[in-house]
């Protein structure tokens, strides 16, 4: 209750939470709002926004109506930036745990392997899987996730190595608690804070992943993500804007809440910003 | 100094064309009249690292190299063949000998004299042995023989119609030098990506990724001060706005085979500063196809084509998603080919309620009022060539969707599609160009008869097999009375329209954007693959 207080006071959480509630509602009612397919064609391509009261926002050069396209969007953005996150920061904690609390050997041993990924930049290694493996969305997402997971894995390496020779610990293992009790049990709570904030900005990261991949041409081609509409528009950039311009502007609004939210998160888990 | 030296080389040359044709001379302040000089600088969306029009044909190659490397004959304005390297020919009556009498006084850019050991070496090694499309042409030709240094005579062992050879040889007859590749790996020579050719410009530099440059051959055969320009640059510009915006800037000043998007084609076609258009490309005439893998149980169905083509509507297509720049396919031989086309009208014309009539008919019925037909979606795997394969790709996907079909797209980069359709044949539809080349024998009965080689890109990889179809195609090639032949061709667009292993839905020619700076271009129908002798720049 302490933490929602004090996430509540911050101005920039608040926000943030208000668009995440925005585009989860939208990407709930779009069955019901727009019971369409988003992919069919809904009439005439590239209508300006305005234009047809039947198609709020237009469509796009594929004769698909943007609105619906944005709605059902929601949905496949979410996903992504939930999945991917979870398989980006399961890994990293698994990782950054062993070698945070073991140290020696295993530490520079799991290391190396990071660093070893960490030199490749993330999007280049995104676009070797999406190769190697093909595009579908279930690939890309957990694509997404595996070129993510070596910052969340050196934070929970840093608070391990931190925690694991404070006394709370020592004393637990004086009790004669076993490795995993003593990682899962005492260390782990105490690391998530950084993690459960970073999560937030993975979130971020893999939606912008995905478009960019879209963008390319390179995701899934069968989904109705946001990106692919960007990518779509690309070629009609210069007389028809608006194709790629909404579905950046819905691409913004999910990404700044996602940085908001991380941000409040931030303010309410941080020890030095409680106000006591 | 070096300007001066320049200027009076440029004098010298205004004087030698002024005693040749007194009116150029005179016109040099005429805006009517060709001038010399200036750099032509080409957009490219992509580049095929093959310099070499004798072992690749492809219009990729041919953008290219063709301003190097002649052919022996090319088409006129009006796409009747007239003499390059050749200067006229005649053919015996059987059909089995045809003669080429050689140009005189050709030289290499190296030097060397161009003699009919050249010709014979391009056609026996090259043109017959390694050459995509040259390979099933020329398979029944035995030896071409040379009584003298300007006489080359093609031996067939079964009889080759004349006109066929004529209008294949535009794009399957370059010739290069048998003292450069002779008793060499000839896919492996050096020369395939820089070239030594006869042409009007000489290679002279060629950067990977980024450009390729050829310098004017002052001692070019055709003389009268030809080639006029200096120089020209092609530059691989992959991205399409960034084409337009080199366009626009006038860093480019022609941008062949709709190299940029149609939205930017159709916005430059309002821009009075460019010439927008098809004029100029009517022999490279392409068709945006659907494929069939008839290995696919429901597509081994002609009733389920037929209804897959009668659930496309492709007049809403051509217009809302192709600006128009196309016009329906009516069959395997486009409207362009004036010596073999007969009008007939569109065979599958759009109609929802045939194509689920025939779908219950073959017995996949709809499971419930929304239902899926089949149990598996069908792929499709859309050709990167551009907007019109991946839009067309789109459209499927969504026709199909009403009469209750799946389509699930898989987008690959180009070689991951030519070998998914070609090689492994993992893929139930594609959406591909098919491009015809002055006759139906050069490049568009491979489509549809059987033995092509598996892993041999654009031909017929989809299971079809029909031995009428072989038949009418090998009566065909071999046929010398033109009239027959005709007939025959007409039986071919019959039978490939009532088997549909691929539909034909969108014949469109390749568009042009130029600046109108640029003059003596596309006068010839297949100009951006010829050989440029004549284009000249206006100044700006």
């Amino acid at each position: 209750m302490k933490a929602v207080r004090a996430y509540l006071r911050s101005p920039a959480g608040i926000i943030g939470a208000v668009l995440l509630v925005a585009v989860i509602a939208a990407a709930l009612s779009a069955d019901w709002l727009f019971p369409r397919d988003p992919m069919a064609l809904a009439g005439r391509p590239l209508q300006w926004p305005g234009a047809n009261p039947r198609l709020p926002l237009g469509t796009d050069n594929l004769g698909r109506d943007i609105a619906g396209f944005i709605f059902h969007g929601a949905r496949v953005s979410l996903l992504i930036g939930l999945v991917a996150s979870v398989v980006a920061v399961g890994i990293g904690v698994l990782v950054g745990a062993v070698a945070g609390f073991y140290g020696g050997w295993v530490d520079d041993l799991l290391m190396r392997i990071t660093e070893a990924f960490q030199t490749v930049p993330n999007f280049i290694l995104l676009l070797v899987l999406v190769a190697v493996f093909g595009s579908e969305l279930e690939v890309i997402t957990i694509a997404i996730g595996l070129v993510g997971w070596t910052a969340p894995c050196r934070l929970v390496r840093a608070e391990f190595l931190s925690l694991r020779s404070r006394e709370f610990v020592l004393a637990a293992r004086g009790l004669g608690m076993r490795d995993a009790q003593l990682i899962l049990g005492e260390v782990l709570p105490n690391a998530l804070p950084p993690v459960i904030v970073y999560a937030s900005v993975t979130m971020a990261i893999a939606i912008l992943l995905e478009s960019a991949l879209a963008f390319l041409g390179l995701s899934d081609p069968n989904v109705a993500s946001w990106g692919n509409m960007i990518g779509a528009g690309r070629s009609v950039l210069r007389t028809e804007w608006y194709v790629s311009a909404i579905p950046g502007a819905a691409i913004l609004t999910t990404v700044l809440a996602f940085s908001l939210v991380g941000q409040g998160l931030n303010d309410a888990l941080n020890p030095r910003m409680q106000v006591l | 100094m070096e300007l001066t030296r320049r200027q009076a080389l440029a004098g010298a040359g205004g004087m030698a064309m002024g005693g040749l044709l007194p009116g150029l001379a005179l016109g040099q302040t005429s805006p009517g009249a060709p001038q010399r000089g200036g750099t032509l600088t080409v957009q490219l969306t992509s580049e095929q690292r093959v310099l070499n029009p004798a072992i690749q044909a492809s219009t990729g190659v041919y953008v290219m190299a063709s301003k190097i490397v002649e052919p022996l004959v090319d088409l006129d304005a009006a796409g009747e063949p007239t003499g390059v390297l050749a200067e006229r020919w005649e053919s015996a009556a059987d059909g089995l000998t045809h003669t080429f009498f050689l140009r005189r006084g050709v030289t290499w850019h190296d030097g060397k004299p161009f003699t009919a050991k050249d010709v014979q070496f391009s056609a026996m090694e090259c043109w017959k042995k390694i050459l995509n499309y040259g390979t099933t042409l020329y398979q029944f030709l035995d030896a071409v023989e040379t009584p003298d240094d300007h006489t080359a005579v093609f031996k067939f062992s079964r009889p080759m119609p004349q006109g066929l050879l004529l209008r294949a040889l535009p794009d399957l007859g370059h010739v290069i030098p048998a003292h450069v590749y002779a008793g060499t790996d000839i896919r492996a020579s050096p020369a395939n990506t820089a070239p030594i050719g006869t042409g009007p410009f000489k290679f002279a530099e060629y950067q990977r990724g980024q450009y390729l440059m050829a310098e004017r051959n002052p001692n070019y055969w055709r003389g009268g001060g030809l080639p006029y320009l200096d120089r020209i640059v092609w530059r691989f510009i992959a991205d399409r706005a960034a084409a337009a915006a080199a366009v626009e800037s006038g860093q480019v000043q022609f941008s062949p085979y709709s190299g940029l998007s149609l939205s930017d084609i159709a916005r430059l076609s309002k821009d009075a500063r460019f010439t927008v258009g098809t004029k100029g490309n009517e022999g490279n005439t392409a068709h945006t196809v659907t494929e069939f893998n008839l290995r696919r149980k429901e597509l081994s169905d002609v009733r389920v084509r037929r209804a897959i083509a009668h659930a496309l509507d492709l007049d809403f297509f051509i217009e809302n998603f192709l600006y128009g720049y196309a016009k329906v396919g009516t069959g395997a031989i486009p409207s362009s080919s004036a010596a073999f086309y007969v009008p007939r009208p569109a065979p599958y014309p759009f109609d929802r309620v045939k194509a689920e009539a025939l779908l219950d008919e073959a017995g996949y019925r709809r499971p419930s009022r929304n239902g899926q037909r089949f149990a598996q979606p069908l792929k499709l795997l859309p050709a990167p060539w551009g907007e019109y394969t991946l839009n067309f790709a789109t459209f499927i996907q969504q026709s199909l969707r009403e009469i209750g079909i799946r389509v699930e797209i898989e987008a690959r980069d180009a070689p991951g599609f030519l070998t998914g359709v070609y090689r492994a044949h993992e893929f139930d539809l594609t959406t591909g160009w098919h491009q015809y080349r002055n006759d139906p024998a050069v490049s568009t009965t491979v489509w549809f008869r059987t033995g092509s080689p598996v892993g041999a890109p654009w031909t017929n990889q989809y299971g079809y097999a029909n031995p009428a179809m072989d038949a009418v195609i090998d009566a065909a090639a071999t046929e010398l009375d033109a009239a027959k032949r005709k007939a025959l061709y007409q039986d071919f667009v019959r039978l490939a329209i009532e088997d549909l292993p691929v539909h034909t839905a969108v014949e469109h020619a390749f568009i042009s954007v130029y600046s109108k700076r640029l003059m003596g271009s596309h006068n010839t129908p297949r100009w951006a693959s010829s050989s440029w002798h004549d284009a000249w720049l206006a100044p700006a």
